[in-house]
């Protein structure tokens, strides 16, 4: 019984916190952390249009890549 | 004067009467106007507010033509397609200054037809651009990121770079998992240690070491694979090292705990597993942290020279690639320009700045036929010579490439803590074969002699030898950082507490670099304000020593006609009908005044009306605190040797001023690398502190290559070390620490070696007591740690 409770405790802490380990490493192998000065500065100017201009930046690249020739 | 206002775009402050007045706005120049009605127009604006009150350089309005980058040449070099189809370049943007600018360069070219992506890195200025190359060429890139007001060169993110950010990123990922299971591991062992003492109940020990179990697998598969890659290419190449220790005793350590876990008896040691996978990580990746990229010091060097020349071909000028000019062809050189091949003179003459060949800051007069070497700039005339050599044989290529040679085989010298390790694994495995032969013979039982035999490799877990060295060197590291010496590498303290040769360049160096006035002789009085109106109109360091020394608030600036530079003698000008003359002796000569010049320094005479006015001496000084820290330096036992590219007699004075015995003077800066070479032919460590480009070549041959921080931007990245305030007591503190550091690295190892020469033998007698290991395991560790600390003794900030 008691050790039963504790077992719970310690499998269900482990899995709380290796999701967290495994959003940390997903978040570096996308780049995330890759330049420090970045991480820090960049929320400075994160607004609303920064993300509608992400968004417009991937429907250009939609736009182009639709093109028939492509250059090699 | 009215008060000062500041320029709209770039914030620098100018009086309000020489801007140009645009509505509200009070502008510095047409190129500051301008990116501000473009920015206005193309609705990003907005980047002044973000600017805050960040200040810009005002945009340059000189440009090449922006065509050159749509060359297929260019193209071949440095563009790339990608996996989509879209076009790639790596460029280096200048003139970014703060967060702003990063902003305002991605979102300028995001809003271009036919780009697709931009990045570009806070830290470095490095940008990756990638575009639909039929929407849009390079070259309208180039040319919106010069609008905006800043440039852009390309480079090329060539493989090294790329690598090394990957095995950064690798390690990350490996620590990351390491640390988290650690921390939780660490709270397991707290109950497991208050159950060992208080009483815990087989059933909660068992679930404790299950948990443990879980936790440290990932620690040993994922975050030590590097541990176990190298054991495999340890064992394919028959070589033991630290690595096959660490990942020998861990993984058997791992089989053990398993063993006692499955059959719950006795206690499991899954907490070292990880432990010492997690330090000897984290030591390991301060090595890979700082790795020094070749491409990127190879980048910046290339930088330093033209690529494109112009050369008169059936006398029209015509723009050639420098890879294109062949021996004999005449090239034009303008003012300011600099010489990419090496050639003779034809046409014209003036003053030459070779300090790029020999740290010399005063120019040289070159006249018809005297030879012109690359890397050096042309500071008053427009010349015209004809090659001797192509561009890949010309003094500068060779010097790159021969940099690059040298970069690539930096003597490589193993660490202590390595070089014990492997007698350690392979007397410690040893010792593990002969206990478990010993026991099956005296036993007979496999188990108990296998068990035992394991107990010793446990025992003897390497924590404390694998820690000797990380844990030293981060404390020696921290405190040379604190003290404005930055070492790249960590490996680099021990190399240098080995050094017994410190090279000392001279200009820049052990001097300030600039002469100064040592001693003044006023022949008649007069009025400085004549002088300094003079010597306003001259960019010569002499000169320039003159004018720092004479300087005072109130001089004026007197009118001057008829003022002319006469090339290594000084100058003359008209003043109220009457001639002023500056310079040297040969000048006064020549405007009939006989002078006398005996002094080894260099000597600025000024005259007025036929008449001597006064004398000044001057000298390139050491600095202050030279003498003091090179006599310091001197009594840890290393031999100090200057070499410079300057004539004997300046040598030797410096040398003495500095108590230097052994100089070598008129040297080249491959003279310098050679003798760099020779120093290690005669089995010498040698650690050479420079700062120019003329000791780049000698500074890469070198074990240990210093670089001053007000040295140029190329001799900063070959070095490995830098000492950021520029002070000479910070060359003696980096030796100080440097041995202090490797002291400690070496008591450390003693320490780990009285403890595993009292654990080993008590388990080879299968005497091993779980209390007893568990102790002396935290003890060992901690006393390694301990004692690492006792480093920051003496060193109160």
């Amino acid at each position: 019984m008691s050790s039963w409770v504790i077992a719970m405790m310690l499998g269900v802490s482990v899995f709380l916190g290796s999701i967290a380990v495994v959003a940390l490493m997903w978040a570096i192998k996308k780049g995330q952390f890759d330049d420090e000065e970045k991480f820090l500065n960049a929320v400075k100017f994160d607004t609303e249009e920064d993300l509608n201009d992400a968004a417009n930046l991937e429907r250009k690249k939609e736009k182009l890549k639709k093109k028939e020739y492509r250059p090699e | 004067m009215s008060d000062k206002i500041a320029c709209t775009h770039c914030h620098l402050e100018f009086s309000k009467d020489v801007m140009i007045k645009d509505g509200d706005h009070y502008f510095c120049c047409n190129g500051c106007q301008g990116v501000f009605h473009l920015l206005s127009d193309e609705g990003l604006d907005s980047f002044y507010d973000k600017l805050g009150d960040n200040k810009l350089a005002p945009p340059s309005e000189q440009f090449e033509d922006a065509s050159n980058f749509d060359s297929p040449a260019f193209y071949e070099r440095f563009v790339s397609i990608n996996k989509e189809g879209f076009s790639e370049v790596s460029l280096i943007i200048e003139g970014i200054h703060c967060a702003a600018c990063v902003w305002l360069n991605e979102k300028a070219l995001t809003n271009m037809d036919g780009v697709v992506a931009t990045n570009i890195n806070y830290t470095n200025n490095k940008a990756k651009i990638v575009w639909d190359d039929d929407t849009v060429k390079l070259s309208k890139i180039i040319e919106m990121i010069r609008a905006i007001g800043y440039d852009a060169y390309p480079y090329d993110a060539s493989l090294q770079e790329v690598k090394a950010n990957k095995e950064r990123k690798e390690y990350y990922l490996r620590i990351a998992v390491a640390v988290f299971a650690t921390m939780n591991m660490m709270t397991i062992m707290v109950a497991q240690y208050a159950g060992y003492f208080t009483g815990i109940t087989p059933a909660v020990k068992h679930i404790l070491n299950v948990g443990e179990w879980v936790l440290s697998t990932p620690v040993l598969f994922y975050s030590g694979w590097p541990f176990i890659r190298g054991t495999y290419y340890g064992i394919k190449t028959k070589t033991v090292n630290m690595d096959t220790l660490v990942a020998t005793g861990a993984f058997l350590t791992y089989i053990y705990s398993i063993y006692i876990t499955v059959t719950r008896s006795g206690e499991a040691y899954f907490d070292s597993v990880t432990m010492i996978i997690t330090f000897v990580l984290v030591g390991k990746f301060l090595e890979v942290l700082s790795k020094k990229s070749v491409a990127d010091t190879l980048d910046i060097m290339n930088r330093h020279l033209p690529e494109d020349i112009k050369v008169v071909e059936n006398e029209k000028i015509v723009t050639k690639n420098v890879n294109d000019v062949k021996v004999g062809e005449v090239v034009l050189v303008a003012t300011g320009e600099k010489v990419a091949i090496d050639g003779e003179l034809v046409e014209g003459n003036g003053n030459f700045d070779e300090s790029s060949l020999t740290g010399e800051s005063e120019p040289i007069y070159k006249s018809v036929g005297d030879t012109i070497v690359s890397g050096t700039v042309s500071i008053d005339a427009d010349v015209k010579y004809t090659t001797t050599k192509d561009f890949a044989h010309s003094t500068m290529s060779n010097i790159v490439s021969l940099l690059e040679n040298a970069m690539n085989n930096k003597p490589h010298i193993q660490q202590l803590a390595n070089r014990l390790s492997e007698y350690f694994s392979t007397i410690i495995l040893a010792l593990a074969f002969f206990t478990f032969v010993g026991w099956f013979l005296y036993s007979s039982s496999f188990e108990q002699s296998f068990m035992i035999a394991i107990s010793v490799i446990v025992i003897a877990c390497p924590c404390a030898l694998a820690l000797a060295t990380p844990v030293a060197t981060l404390v020696g590291l921290s405190i040379a950082s604190k003290r404005g010496i930055l070492f790249k590498e960590a490996v680099q303290l021990e190399t240098m507490a080995n050094a017994d040769t410190l090279v000392l360049d001279k200009t820049g160096t052990i001097t300030q670099g600039k002469p100064a006035v040592v001693k003044a002789e006023i022949v008649k009085d007069f009025d400085k304000s004549l002088l300094n109106s003079l010597l306003l109109n001259s960019k010569h360091p002499i000169a320039k020593g003159v004018m720092n020394y004479i300087y005072s608030d109130d001089l004026k600036c007197f009118e001057l006609d008829s003022l002319s530079n006469i090339p290594s003698q000084g100058m003359t000008a008209m003043y109220d009908g009457k001639m002023l003359a500056g310079g040297n002796a040969k000048l006064m000569r020549t405007i009939g005044i006989d002078v006398e010049s005996s002094s080894e320094s260099s000597e600025f005479y000024f005259a007025y009306a036929g008449e001597l006015l006064a004398k000044y001496e001057l000298f390139d000084m050491p600095r202050e605190d030279a003498l003091e820290s090179i006599q310091k330096i001197k009594k840890l036992g290393i031999e100090v040797i200057m070499l410079t590219g300057d004539h004997e007699r300046s040598a030797k004075k410096v040398a003495e001023l500095v108590s230097i015995k052994k100089f070598k003077y008129d040297l080249t800066p491959e003279g310098k690398a050679a003798y760099i070479e020779e120093l290690h032919k005669n089995g010498k460590k040698v650690v050479m502190a420079g700062d120019g480009i003329n000791d780049i070549l000698a500074l890469a041959n070198s074990d240990i290559a210093i670089a001053m921080g007000n040295g140029s931007d190329i001799a900063i990245e070959v070095s490995d070390v830098v000492l950021l305030n520029d002070t000479f007591s910070s060359l003696y503190d980096s030796f100080k620490i440097s041995k202090k550091t490797f002291r400690m690295i070496k008591e450390n190892l003693a320490l780990s070696f009285v403890y595993n020469g009292i654990t080993i033998p008590l388990a080879m007698m299968g005497y091993i007591i779980p209390l007893i290991a568990a102790i002396s395991m935290s003890i060992s560790s901690l006393l390694v740690v301990g004692n690492s600390m006792r480093i920051k003794f003496g060193y109160k900030d």
